[in-house]
């Protein structure tokens, strides 16, 4: 194990050395394209890299839930078993916050989930990568996030209770008065620095956790044995922190479909989710 | 700029949204319906079969519940029943110590009233025997002129006579 570490981790040296300043580990279409820098190929394909390892979770969660949902068997069993123990999971977790009729946002919330999830972890595979760890990924997932939240909220409220809304609900004539003012606020938060923040938490959080991986297996190259240890423990570091950042991204969409929603909507017990809507985003 | 420049590529992103929207929209028909069917309906299969379970606890109660109110009902019944059987034999006894009285005593009266017949028989027997007897004295008195002390003792000798008599 310690040689074919050890071949990894030179390898990533010298390819970080080779690419100049090196941020994250290098995958396989790193390698191929330094094996072969004249095959226009390899150069697409590393220049797309993002969108491919992308495309490789796509497939494999795809296959695998699909394999799953295929089934049906009313007493489930192995892959069914998982994905019927996280449907439920989410439904529970999506409905608690949304109240019943949240249950209608658990495939779009739990796509989202299960993707960031897999796509951060793709990461701790030798010679592959996250693609969350590219800023243009998570700003897709984000613009995805809001404009289904925005269009949740149209539907829910309607047009114009919707505009009312995106203009902070005016009422007196000290409301009409601020409602440009808080249409122009609402818009520049809610379209502009609501997918910043999504984005860029969840890019800044798994690049550094790569650059991080990156690090300690410049340290194995450079310190035999004891960098490893260090290796190990970020490796379970990144598993954890990867899940935390899935969890995070999942939660605040949901947030964020839960104050757009109507207040009347939020079921029976409302306050109850409204209070706890507020303290989660706080 | 140049940072912006260098991390978001426009194009990657369209492609990065276009990927998502296809797994969700994939996914969303592929897996989370069926998924959120089979657990719909097994969810509903159970809530079913809990409420037949329910129901059918409550009606092996309320089966119970009649089951013990017929027992005792049976019990109440026999013991109205024996109760009844208890008393209508006493009174049966009874009448039969009436019956039995009644007849002893109807018996008692014919027996009673028998001997008194067959006394008065008797009586009306012996009372024509002496008769006849003092006839038959008189008639050796006169017959034998015998005096007083032979009179006695032919009288005598005839009480003897007669005592002999069966």
């Amino acid at each position: 194990m310690d040689q074919t570490g050890h071949d990894i981790a030179q390898t990533a040296h010298a390819t970080a050395q080779a690419v100049g300043e090196a941020h994250e580990l290098p995958n396989f279409l790193t390698v191929l394209a330094k094996l072969f820098p004249e095959n226009p190929v390899f150069d697409f394909l590393h220049r797309w890299e993002n969108v491919v390892f992308s495309l490789l979770v796509i497939g494999f969660i795809g296959w695998r839930a699909i394999a799953a949902a295929r089934t049906g068997r009313f007493i489930p069993k192995g892959a069914q078993n998982a994905w019927e123990a996280v449907t439920e999971g989410l439904t529970s977790f999506v409905t608690g916050i949304l109240g019943p009729r949240g249950v209608v946002h658990v495939p779009f919330l739990g796509t989202l989930f299960i993707y960031i999830l897999f796509d951060n972890w793709l990461g701790l595979v030798p010679f592959l990568k996250s693609p969350t760890s590219g800023w243009s990924t998570t700003i897709a997932l984000a613009i995805v996030t809001i404009v289904y939240v925005h269009a949740t909220g149209i539907r829910e409220q309607g047009p114009l209770n919707y505009a009312k809304h995106m203009m902070g609900s005016p009422q007196g004539i000290v409301g009409i008065a601020l409602a440009p003012l808080m249409l122009v606020i609402n818009i520049t938060v809610d379209y502009l620095a609501v997918p910043l923040s999504l984005s860029l938490r969840l890019f800044a959080n798994i690049s550094s956790e790569d650059r991080l991986l990156y690090k300690f297996a410049e340290l194995n190259v450079m310190y035999k044995m004891l960098p490893f240890f260090f290796q190990l423990f970020a490796n379970v570091l990144v598993i954890i922190f990867s899940l935390v950042q899935a969890f995070v991204f999942l939660l605040l969409s949901t947030v964020y479909i839960s104050l757009i929603m109507p207040r009347e909507d939020h079921d029976q017990d409302g306050k109850a989710h409204e209070k706890k809507a507020i303290a989660i985003h706080h | 700029m140049e940072y912006f420049q260098e991390n978001i590529r426009l194009g990657e992103v369209f492609v990065q949204l276009l990927a998502f929207l296809i797994v969700f929209f994939t996914l969303r028909k592929f897996a989370w319906k069926p998924l959120t069917s089979v657990l719909k309906a097994r969810r509903e299969r159970i809530e079913h079969e809990w409420t037949g379970i329910e129901q059918m606890k409550a009606e092996v109660a309320r089966l119970e519940k009649e089951y013990k109110e017929h027992l005792q009902k049976i019990d109440e019944e026999a013991r109205v029943k024996m109760q009844e059987a208890i008393q209508e034999g006493r009174r049966v006894a009874r009448e039969i110590q009436e019956k039995a009285r009644g007849e002893f005593q109807t018996s008692l009266e014919k027996t009673r009233a028998n001997i008194e017949i067959e006394f008065e028989k008797a009586r009306i027997e012996l009372r024509r025997e002496v008769a006849k007897l003092s006839l038959q004295v008189a008639e050796k008195v006169i017959r034998e002129k015998m005096d007083a002390a032979h009179h006695e003792k032919k009288a005598m000798e005839l009480i003897e006579e007669l005592g002999k008599k069966p």
